[in-house]
């Protein structure tokens, strides 16, 4: 649904256009689905100019094809994985984040959601180097858990505000600013967006369900083409930029009480990767912060994969995370 | 690449017949004049008008989006500098990290007589505590759709207010703060809203933008309580769930803006799981997405415990309080080892805690 204008190709005058609309043809889809040779003598002009114009506006709306061999080197070349920083989750996402992917949390409140996104931007910025952009709709970005977590990670004061200052945070709360937000990045790129160190690896929306659940449902059906342009959007920052996108959902029961994803069906189709998160609820259990995480979704590993999670793997340094200082307990260091 | 018209917060009919025109992105509009973009796209000369402006100017929208960036060391700044408001109770002030912060919605959530309106009416005044004594020095706006505020009890709690800080002024400048700061100043300075119901309070939260513009002074919110007025006359139950939404998104963005504590209140209800009953907070799973903090008030025996269920700065917690005539206080000295952060100790606390809000309920039937 392009209008026809003049200069939009050559040979497409002013005049053209005018016979054209005459001819009840105002569109470019009008003008390739229409018969040719009938449009010609209605419009007077010559077949062959015709023809050409078609070819031409034709080649500017359509997508080439690309091969596998190119598309492997590119992605050999191009795609990172971000660790997560948590090793169990690290395992559930076959091994991190991948650039150009979309990845979504989904869990109820307090699954602990906002903490993974922490975490994740948290290594990213400290380990990785990498800028993370945060956009946050819930305001539950916490710039004191993020040091935090920083500070179990590293004393020395200089490199956890180097890092913090890697996290770029826009804040958004109705879903026309956020999409105003994801087309300034499209627009103007990532890297001027950010304006900050390093290139950025992340995108983080959290949450993605909170600007979108007051305009879904109703009598009007225009919540869902927004939803659909959010996704368009993220998935084309994705590819386009070559970083990770994380974002958060909600979740409600279906018939049976088994837990799905929020948003329905059409957004469900929108995140390659998806983990569910879930309070543990285990009688007797003595650790609150352990959540189950389950793969609901994914395209490289089987799904319904589950892992416990422990969200103050984050605020532990590496060498409690991977057990090196084996008499320490965990519990104990943990700054409260 | 252009940004599409249908990105753009104009009418929905305007829209559509934008889209059956051909115009596509903000490209195609922008060199139109309204004239002729209403005999094109067949709208009033008004809405073209109207459309113009949302598309030219968005260039501009988008760089003030860009200008609400910030990054993570300048947030951790703002955080610093709004601080919090104290409770009282130094256990739970602990638990929330120094009290109920500023620039964040937290959700109180509690069975009836717990002490959600003692905590609220105790916020209302601690809010109002000098600086130099450690407190921010702003106003409240609190609205009540229960009507369940009692201005005699924020009298006796302002009067304990001012009489805790009348024994720790020490130097001049508090003593001269401490002549500011008298009870008729503490309840000049709560501004009390009455909501019958959800129409009223839907369009005082529309309102609350220009409230808080004329009034700067203040830093917090209460809404006593959000779910009164949402749990009847509702057939449909997405439409509560869209409006309760749309409220929750509008109320963080306040927070935001204009630096203030938003304080809500909810009910409980009983949920039937697995052939088990539990206490939940009222509204839906969905709601509890809403507010950035969760503090769930409870009984245990004859004991009050505060847990802070959600959070994204503090970890999970449970600890005591009690209600005295003053107000919101520390429990007794007694009470003391319930306080143990050991999470196996609170966690058979939660698991004996269970049953007995059951009874509780039941009796209460």
């Amino acid at each position: 649904m392009v209008v026809l204008r003049d200069g939009m190709c050559p040979g497409l005058s002013e005049e053209l256009v005018e016979a054209f609309r005459a001819a009840d043809i105002t569109t470019v889809e009008d003008l390739v689905s229409s018969d040719t040779e009938d449009l010609a003598q209605k419009c007077s002009v010559s077949y062959k100019a015709l023809l050409a114009i078609r070819r031409v506006l034709l080649a500017q709306h359509t997508a080439f094809p690309v091969s596998g061999a190119d598309l492997y080197e590119d992605l050999l070349s191009s795609t990172a994985i971000l660790s997560t920083g948590n090793p169990s989750l690290d395992k559930l996402l076959d091994s991190g984040l991948y650039t150009g992917e979309l990845t979504e949390l989904a869990g109820g409140p307090g699954s602990g959601k906002t903490q993974v996104c922490f975490g994740v931007a948290v290594n990213i910025s400290y380990q990785l180097k990498q800028s993370v952009i945060y956009v946050d709709s819930t305001g539950g970005l916490s710039a004191s858990r993020l040091l935090q977590m920083l500070q179990a990670k590293s004393c020395n004061i200089e490199e956890q505000m180097e890092a913090l200052q890697r996290i770029q945070v826009f804040p958004v709360f109705d879903i026309f600013s956020l999409l105003g937000c994801l087309h300034h990045f499209r627009c103007v790129g990532l890297q001027q967006a950010s304006a900050g160190g390093g290139s950025v690896k992340a995108v983080i929306v959290d949450s993605v369900s909170a600007v979108i659940s007051p305009i879904l449902g109703g009598k009007q059906n225009e919540g869902m083409s927004m939803m659909m342009q959010v996704a368009r959007l993220l998935k084309t920052i994705a590819k386009d930029f070559n970083v990770a996108v994380l974002v958060t959902n909600t979740v409600t029961r279906d018939g049976n009480g088994q837990l799905k994803a929020g948003l329905g069906q059409s957004w469900s189709h929108v995140p390659r990767i998806r983990i569910l998160l879930q309070r543990l609820e285990r009688p007797g259990s003595t650790c609150s912060s352990v959540r189950t995480a389950t793969l609901a979704k994914s395209s490289r590993q089987p799904c319904h994969l589950k892992e416990e999670v422990d969200l103050q793997c984050w605020g532990r340094s590496e060498e409690q995370l991977y057990g090196m200082s084996g008499k320490r307990k965990l519990e104990n260091t943990e700054p409260s | 690449m252009q940004r599409d018209v249908s990105s753009y917060a104009i009418a929905p009919s305007v829209k559509v017949k934008l889209l059956n025109a051909g115009f596509l992105s903000a490209a195609d509009l922008c060199d139109l004049r309204p004239l002729q973009l209403s005999k094109e796209a067949c709208i009033s000369q008004e809405e073209a008008v109207e459309v113009l402006q949302a598309v030219r100017c968005e260039p501009g929208q988008e760089r003030a989006a860009a200008a609400g960036r910030l990054t993570a060391l300048e947030l951790l700044g703002r955080e610093q500098e709004l601080g919090a408001i104290v409770t009282f109770c130094s256990a739970l002030d602990m638990a929330l990290g120094g009290g109920m912060p500023v620039g964040k919605t937290t959700e109180v959530c509690g069975a009836p007589g717990v002490g959600k309106t003692q905590l609220c009416i105790q916020l209302s005044v601690d809010v109002q505590i000098p600086v130099c004594f450690g407190g921010l020095g702003g106003k409240c706006l609190y609205i009540d759709t229960e009507g369940s505020f009692l201005v005699q009890r924020a009298v006796d709690l302002a009067q304990a207010a001012v009489e805790h800080c009348g024994l720790l002024a020490e130097d001049s400048e508090q003593q001269e703060a401490l002549k500011g700061f008298t009870v008729e100043t503490i309840l000049s300075n709560l501004f009390l809203v009455r909501c019958h119901d959800y129409v009223e309070l839907l369009a005082e939260t529309y309102l609350l933008a220009d409230f808080l513009a004329q009034h700067p002074g203040v830093r917090l919110v209460v809404i006593d309580s959000i779910a009164f007025p949402f749990r009847h006359d509702f057939d449909d139950l997405s439409q509560r769930t869209r409006l309760l939404n749309g409220l929750a998104q509008r109320l963080i963005q306040m927070a935001t803006n204009h630096n203030v504590a938003v304080v809500l209140t909810n009910q409980m209800t009983t949920k039937v799981w697995n052939g088990q009953s539990k206490l939940v907070p009222a509204l839906g799973e969905s709601w509890g997405h809403a507010a950035t903090q969760r503090l769930i008030l409870h009984w245990e025996g004859t004991h009050r415990l505060a847990s802070l269920y959600k959070s994204p700065s503090q970890r999970e917690a449970t600890v005591p309080y009690q209600i005295t005539g003053q107000g919101f206080r520390d429990a007794p000295p007694s009470d003391q080892p319930k306080a143990s952060d050991d999470p196996s100790v609170r966690e058979s606390g939660s698991l004996s805690k269970r049953p007995r809000m059951e009874d509780d309920q039941s009796t209460r039937k």
